[in-house]
């Protein structure tokens, strides 16, 4: 689960990292108030969950109130679907430092990365100078070390006052890391002030989704999702994905739904939306092409091959949905699993057809969309 | 033979009492799959289909001996049972676990290899040796998908793995060991790891691997082939060559990885090593009718 800027920074701060002094504001009329508290300059800062905010022009350091309320609505009428500003006020900053722990799966550690030149263009510095990222593997059973913080700092080339401050950032960030069950932790980039002091520049920290249920304070509300159709898909626990393009694929797995995605493109085909109806939810193929039908499409493409989730289970699902929802566009199948034999008499009994190779139906799918069977 | 099981394996189950557990456990046995007792704390004294539970695995122990351990606990509890089997002893263990929490699977994986086990999983499908052991939930009856022969599969998939496996066996061929690594983030034991068993059993002639984009399994086995750590013919299939650019993991995914993770950068890996990659799961079939003949 990715969170939103100022909800990682407060994970920060309770970690005792220091940030700038912000507030987060919904609305233009709040602006006055937050201003206030901030001071001018300021920076705005949209809460959006994409990457790259600098670079699209979602973040903003305005000078004054008025500036701050023009700026502020053209950031919540852009096209990036800004609902929040994080208004926080400017630091003036000497230099910038990257600091981030995420997790190694082949040493099965936790990862430090760090490096003396922080900012927007990290990526490219790690693909031109490697050897200014360094990296620090910590066992967590074993826990962070005094060590891997010396390693860490004085190998990005930090010393004397500078060094001890970045090392405790590190403590801490180590802490949110844990205390979270953080995927990621990470600040890109750390301010370091013209008066020495350290403080978050930005903040990113996705919790790993497996462990969300012990992590109570991030209800999944509204503000994580770009639509209302994502919205309510994530509530009732059904994978969804709009890319706006012809064919509704309902899929079950994600190894499967990748390679049937991979062919519609080879056939010049594209998704308009996907839905996930295999795993738990099987058996809930009414409401899953309920939430496909919500955007325009001009096929519906089936794709099963299940074990635990049942070909017939999911055959008759299917005649049921097209029976409630009686969708205007044909329909494509491609059932196979436990009890395939079953899933064939259920489909034939309803007039429709069921295939046996996924190739033949994307084919026959994109041909459709196209207008041309 | 085969790879990780056999029919002299000896197999406790973890979580057998529990509605998946059960209704599994009963599967492995009718397989033929050599199951010596189950483990549910509190439930010592019943059985599952004749099948005796223990306490614990090391109460177990004392009656049976058992070198293979089969978790169906739930996602929460998968760390705890894995160190249980672990300090009891099993140095083999499948977790069919989806959801285990990341910050346990990478200790789970750090306390396997240090002490020489292996896990496979989490949130894996399981394990089969055709016709011998059967570890988890595979439908083995599915005569179409799942035949024995000489061709070993590890798959990071479970729902493309049917798809792929009855594409082996209609062109021909059947299949030692299927041996599913899980779908998590931070699997207990990585493809490369593995080569090493396939490599070793003499029945197993070709390996088929399904991977996806994503991590660097791919990758580390086009080095484990350069490196001659496997020297059978390899034919890979990977989802997700057109997959959109989905949520990025902040900076460090992209800085740590350094490259690896797309299906172009994987293929190019496996290319050079001399490994075969599939564009699609029907060609999987025809690679290796190139390769070896026909077994039926």
């Amino acid at each position: 689960m990715n969170l939103f800027e100022y909800q990682a920074k407060a994970a920060f701060r309770e970690c005792g990292i220091v940030t700038p002094k912000g507030v987060l504001v919904r609305s233009v009329e709040e602006l006055d108030a937050a201003c206030a508290e901030t001071g001018f300059p300021c920076v705005l800062k949209s809460q959006v969950l994409r990457g790259g905010r600098g670079k699209a022009g979602l973040i903003k350091v305005v000078k004054d109130i008025d500036e701050a309320k023009a700026t502020a609505t053209a950031l919540f009428n852009s096209e990036y679907n800004v609902r929040m500003l994080l208004v926080e006020e400017a630091v003036d900053i000497a230099r910038e430092i990257y600091l981030s722990i995420t997790i190694d799966p082949a040493s099965a550690t936790a990862l430090i990365m760090g490096c003396a030149e922080g900012g927007m263009d990290i990526e490219t510095l790690a693909r031109t100078q490697p050897e200014k990222i360094v990296r620090v593997n910590v066992d967590i059973a074993e826990g962070l070390g005094s060590y891997h913080v010396n390693n860490l700092v004085y190998g990005m080339g930090l010393s004397g006052d500078e060094a001890k401050k970045i090392g405790g950032m590190v403590r801490s960030l180590y802490k949110v890391f844990r205390a979270r069950d953080a995927q990621l932790a990470e600040i890109n980039p750390i301010f370091i002030t013209k008066s020495g002091d350290v403080v978050a520049g930005d903040g990113k920290l996705i919790i790993d989704e497996n462990s969300v249920f012990r992590q109570p304070g991030y209800p999944r509300t509204r503000d994580y999702f770009e639509t209302d159709v994502e919205f309510e898909a994530a509530q009732d626990g059904i994978p969804y994905i709009c890319f706006g393009g012809d064919i509704a694929l309902l899929c079950a797995g994600s190894g499967l739904t990748t390679t049937v995605f991979d062919l519609i493109r080879d056939e010049g085909g594209s998704v308009s939306t996907y839905v996930d109806f295999g795993g738990p939810n099987y058996t809930r193929a009414v409401r899953a092409m309920e939430l496909c039908l919500k955007t325009p499409c001009k096929v519906i493409l089936v794709v099963t091959f299940g074990t635990i989730a049942r070909a017939d289970v999911m055959a008759n699902g299917i005649v049921q949905a097209m029976k409630e929802l009686n969708p205007q566009v044909p329909i494509v199948l491609r059932i196979r699993g436990t009890n395939e034999d079953e899933a064939n008499k259920i489909l034939a009994d309803a007039g429709l057809t069921n295939l046996v190779n996924t190739e033949e139906a994307v084919h026959i799918a994109v041909e459709k969309a196209a207008g041309r069977a | 033979m085969s790879v990780f099981v056999n029919k002299d394996s000896i197999v406790e189950v973890q979580g057998m009492t529990g509605k998946e557990g059960s209704y599994w456990t009963k599967l492995m046995k009718d397989m033929g799959t050599n199951v010596a007792f189950g483990v549910t704390p509190g439930k010592e004294g019943q059985d599952v289909g004749g099948i005796p539970v223990y306490h614990s695995v090391r109460r177990g122990l004392i009656e049976h001996p058992a070198d293979v351990a089969m978790l169906f606990v739930p996602p929460r509890f998968a760390k705890d049972a894995v160190f249980e089997a672990l300090d009891a002893g099993i140095r083999k263990i499948c977790v069919t676990a989806d959801g285990i929490p990341v910050q346990e699977a990478i200790q789970i994986r750090k306390a396997a290899l240090s002490c020489g086990a292996m896990v496979v999983g989490g949130n894996t499908t399981g394990i089969i040796s055709i016709d011998e052991a059967l570890l988890g939930m595979i439908p083995y009856w599915i005569k179409s998908v799942y035949k024995k022969g000489h061709i070993g599969v590890m798959t990071r998939s479970g729902s493309l793995t049917n798809e792929v496996t009855a594409n082996i066996v209609s062109s021909g061929y059947g299949v030692t060991t299927l041996l599913g690594v899980g779908g998590d983030p931070v699997p207990g034991t990585r493809f490369a790891e593995l080569l090493p068993m396939y490599q070793a059993d003499d029945d197993t002639h070709a390996l088929v691997i399904i991977g996806e984009l994503g991590g660097s399994m791919e990758e580390e086995v086009a080095e484990a082939i350069e490196d001659k750590v496997f020297t059978k013919p390899v034919v890979v299939f990977m989802g997700g060559r057109n997959a959109p650019e989905g949520k990025r993991m902040g900076h460090a995914g992209a800085i740590a990885s350094g490259g690896k993770g797309t299906v172009k950068g994987k293929t190019e890996a496996l290319h050079r090593a001399g490994a075969l990659v599939a564009s699609r799961a029907s060609e999987v079939g025809r690679m290796l009718q190139e390769l070896l003949p026909r077994e039926f």
